[in-house]
């Protein structure tokens, strides 16, 4: 998949539906699918689990996770054997693609 | 009318997840708020920012209490009742179906 030279929208409809990983500032982790995504980075998970440093609860249907949340500054790469792309700092994993929202505001 | 046909077109397009949230009007939902608070109740409405109003809310606060000698941590819940809520939207953090034990 290429990444470079593509709008953050383009981005977002080519990861529409797959497996992602949300952190959000309070150190919470949700893994699930992604349905959809919006300007405020507001985002609706499918089939979701909620991870704070052990797995917590189970969500099944949508989670609607409020865009304010979303942790936005990340103070460094957490380590993952797969490349990080730096354009937007996107780790890729088999099982998830984890999206580090980092210093990229989404212009739609 | 014009309005419904609208509303076909927008629900042909990838929804918005505000969207999502406007199915859940009327029926039960779980809110995950900032401090550690969790709502239980029927969504009445809800706006942009995640304002709320919700009915036959149950509120559950949990502190974690750290014991001096032991050191374990010591989880607590407080809940509440209240018939009829207006929730600011920026202390929502997540919104959702009821969980199911799971």
């Amino acid at each position: 998949m290429s990444l470079r030279k593509q709008t953050p929208s383009d981005f977002l409809k080519q990861i529409i539906g797959r497996p992602v990983v949300v952190k959000l500032n309070s150190g919470v982790d949700y893994r699930g699918v992604l349905a959809c995504l919006d300007g405020y980075m507001n985002i609706a998970l499918e089939q979701t689990e909620e991870y704070v440093n052990g797995q917590l609860k189970n969500k099944y249907g949508d989670a609607f996770i409020r865009g304010n949340n979303v942790m936005r500054n990340w103070g460094h790469c957490s380590p993952d054997p797969e490349p990080c792309c730096l354009e937007y700092s996107v780790l890729l994993s088999p099982q998830h693609i984890f999206l580090l929202l980092v210093a990229w505001k989404l212009e739609l | 009318m014009a309005d419904d046909v609208d509303q076909q077109q927008t629900t042909n397009t990838v929804e918005e997840p505000l969207d999502l949230i406007r199915l859940s009007l009327d029926e039960r939902i779980y809110v995950k708020m900032r401090n550690d608070r969790e709502l239980r109740g029927r969504l009445h409405a809800y706006d942009q920012h995640l304002n709320m109003i919700l009915g036959d809310v149950e509120e559950t606060m949990t502190t974690i209490e750290i014991d001096e000698e032991t050191y374990e941590e010591i989880y607590k819940s407080t809940k509440r009742n209240i018939p009829m809520l207006f929730v600011q939207g920026d202390g929502v953090v997540l919104v959702a179906p009821p969980l199911r034990v799971g």
